[in-house]
């Protein structure tokens, strides 16, 4: 299992039962408070009326996007992104300015407000247990799910298996791969009997969000220099036009002086 | 001898410094709580809210207001417009008090704010922020030495302004061109977002707008902070120069409406201008009391001659274009839908409304920055004309 070039989930939403074993797993296998799991398990509810009823309920943690927008916002590169997909965060760079926080569509990193200096306030989100995948095990969330709701794998694999499920049961899915195309791609499939905007997810484009953002900020050098060399070029051809009306001032002048003088 | 003078003057004038030192006192605790407690402790933000009211009005606003440096400094130096002359110094002032204050908040905003200098080390290209992080850094070293000669002056250590004064050019242009740059991206910070910023702000030109909204508010400051120490300190007003400025605000502003229609129109986002509730009102507050009244007040000469004009026109424009910093960075930014579903860290805090000592911070910093112009201005040759070390 260690072989696998492009490491992906799918999460099934017509498989979840709400049994919430892989926010236990995540929180034993990470050593973090269930509160703060990098997983969570949202109940959507019941919807509809008696007899009509259906439920769904949506695993949630990083989507480990094939272009991670909180990468490109981080100002100090906190960061990284493994070339078989996963997305990391190095809590030894950050400075604590959560704009990664604002650039994640998902609102997946989160702080820890409750910290002060000295216990070190960190941004923590789900990392895809390298721990575990890199010695050829699943990750605790995916070992842990009884109902095969969650699925690691290959990306191209599961897309194909997700298509497959689609076409096997068109009656039970949404004919749609959350995460196949959402943002640019994500290693995080998702298959759903209702609505993706049911489950919380986003509308969004095959554009990652942060594709404006980096556009711009290529043009800052270019720009800094054009814009530094008019500026220049400015004060340059003011301070020599000034100096010329002056000295034409100047010599008319001493030319009305010498007029003047030239009677007496 | 000379600190006691400066004592009693001070418990002389009374109420006003008191009571901004009280406030700085009350933010500094507040300060020490969250750097001992954690941010949650003092704030209302939370994982829904990663950013409020700190960035809004200390980031946002407080590097908009401190614009007026770099106009000042170009119109004088670059363009040498020597006229204006009587407004640099305290334009200059204004900026460089007005930065320090941003740093100041955001050591207390950023999680480490002992690490702010990773900045310098680990770099990341991409990123709108490190941008912004650099360009403050730079150009305030760059505002400290364009206001070096005044407290050399006030030392009376003429040489060393004459100094600065003589290579001052390069710096002039640094910071005109840095200005720029972090005014802009400022508005490009919010790039990242286009499915968290309403279509009604969130727009690839936002860079633009905030520059073109950062001049009018340059300018605005300019004739505000004039006017109000003029009033505080009995001093004469340099009406005249700022009739000048205040003539080129509605040609700004004009121009800023017409990059903001012209987007809306081009993006197809017209149809939100109305129906959106909350959002339509938000906007057109904005426009209203930030862009179409200043326009209409600053181009009847009657008020552009008067001293009340001038100030209310200045504070009219300034709340207007505040607001709109405060739009395009909290109000009409929605983060994640938390109530379908509720991951537990988002969980807290739904909807964002700041706490009362979060505000007290910013309150005790700006006091502090109120108090800093006031000693400067009172102890400084700020206010006065520049002294003679021209060398040309």
């Amino acid at each position: 299992m260690t072989d696998i070039k492009h490491k992906a989930f799918i999460f099934d939403a017509t498989r979840c039962i709400d049994c919430r074993a892989c926010m236990v797993a995540c929180s034993v296998e990470n050593k973090i408070d269930m509160d703060k799991t990098r997983i969570w398990v949202a109940g959507i509810g019941m919807k509809g009326q008696f007899p009509n009823l259906t439920r769904a309920s949506m695993v949630y943690h990083c989507m480990h996007c094939n272009e991670p927008d909180c990468l490109s916002a981080c100002p100090v590169g906190a960061y990284s992104q493994r070339s078989d997909g996963p997305v990391l965060y190095n809590k030894d760079k950050c400075i604590g300015c959560r704009y990664c926080m604002n650039a994640c569509p998902f609102g997946v990193p989160h702080f820890d407000f409750n910290k002060g200096l000295l216990e070190g306030a960190f941004i923590d989100k789900c990392t895809f247990c390298p721990q575990r995948i890199d010695i050829g095990l699943q990750p605790a969330c995916v070992a842990t799910c009884p109902t095969n709701a969650l699925v690691y794998g290959e990306r191209a694999d599961l897309v194909a298996e997700a298509h497959a499920r689609i076409q096997a049961h068109p009656d039970r899915y949404v004919d749609h791969v959350y995460g196949e195309f959402e943002n640019g791609g994500t290693s995080y499939l998702i298959l759903s009997h209702v609505p993706f905007a049911e489950l919380g997810l986003p509308p969004l484009t095959e554009r990652p969000v942060k594709e404006v953002s980096e556009e711009v900020m290529g043009f800052t050098i270019p720009f800094a220099v054009t814009w530094g060399a008019i500026l220049s070029g400015t004060a340059v051809a003011v301070h020599w036009f000034n100096k010329r009306k002056e000295a034409v001032a100047a010599e008319k002048e001493a030319k009305a002086e010498d007029l003047q003088e030239t009677p007496k | 001898m000379k600190m006691q003078i400066a004592l009693n003057k001070r418990l002389h004038i009374g109420l006003l410094p008191l009571a901004l030192l009280a406030f700085m006192g009350i933010a500094f605790v507040i300060a020490m709580v969250r750097y001992v407690s954690g941010i949650g402790a003092v704030s209302n933000l939370g994982n829904s809210y990663p950013w409020g009211f700190w960035i809004s009005f200390d980031l946002f606003t407080g590097v908009a207001i401190s614009s007026g440096g770099f106009l000042m400094a170009a119109n004088v130096y670059i363009f040498e417009l020597k006229q204006f002359k009587p407004l640099l110094r305290p334009s200059i002032l204004t900026a460089f008090l007005g930065y320090i204050m941003v740093v100041v908040a955001l050591l207390v905003d950023l999680g480490h704010p002992e690490r702010i200098w990773y900045m310098l080390i680990h770099m990341n290209g991409t990123s709108v922020l490190l941008e912004i992080g650099i360009c403050v850094m730079t150009y305030l070293t760059v505002l400290a030495i364009e206001f070096a000669p005044v407290l050399f002056e006030g030392l009376k250590w003429q040489k060393f302004a004459h100094l600065i004064h003589r290579f001052i050019m390069p710096f002039v242009i640094l910071g005109v061109v840095l200005s720029t740059l972090h005014q802009s991206s400022l508005g490009s910070l919010l790039l990242i977002q286009p499915a968290k910023l309403y279509p009604l702000w969130w727009t690839p030109i936002l860079p633009v707008l905030f520059f073109t909204s950062a001049i009018t508010i340059g300018l605005g400051m300019v004739i505000l902070e004039s006017s109000v120490s003029a009033r505080y300190f009995k001093r004469g007003l340099e009406t005249t120069l700022l009739e000048k400025l205040a003539r080129v605000i509605p040609i700004v502003l004009a121009i800023y409406l017409v990059i903001k229609f012209s987007q809306l129109t081009i993006a197809g986002d017209l149809k939100y201008l109305f129906t959106s509730g909350l959002m339509s009102v938000l906007f057109w507050s904005e426009i209203l009391i930030g862009a179409v009244i200043p326009i209409v007040l600053f181009s009847i000469k009657r008020i552009r001659q008067s001293d009340t004009g001038l100030l209310t026109g200045a504070v009219i424009l300034l709340l207007g274009m505040i607001l709109n910093r405060f739009d395009v960075s909290w109000f009409a930014v929605t983060h994640p839908d938390p109530i379908t579903y509720i991951p537990t860290f988002m969980a807290n805090n739904v909807h964002y409304f700041p706490s009362l000592p979060e505000v007290l911070v910013s309150v005790g910093i700006f006091s502090a920055g109120i108090l800093a112009f006031g000693l400067a201005v009172k102890y400084l040759p700020v206010f006065e004309a520049e002294q003679h070390h021209d060398t040309a």
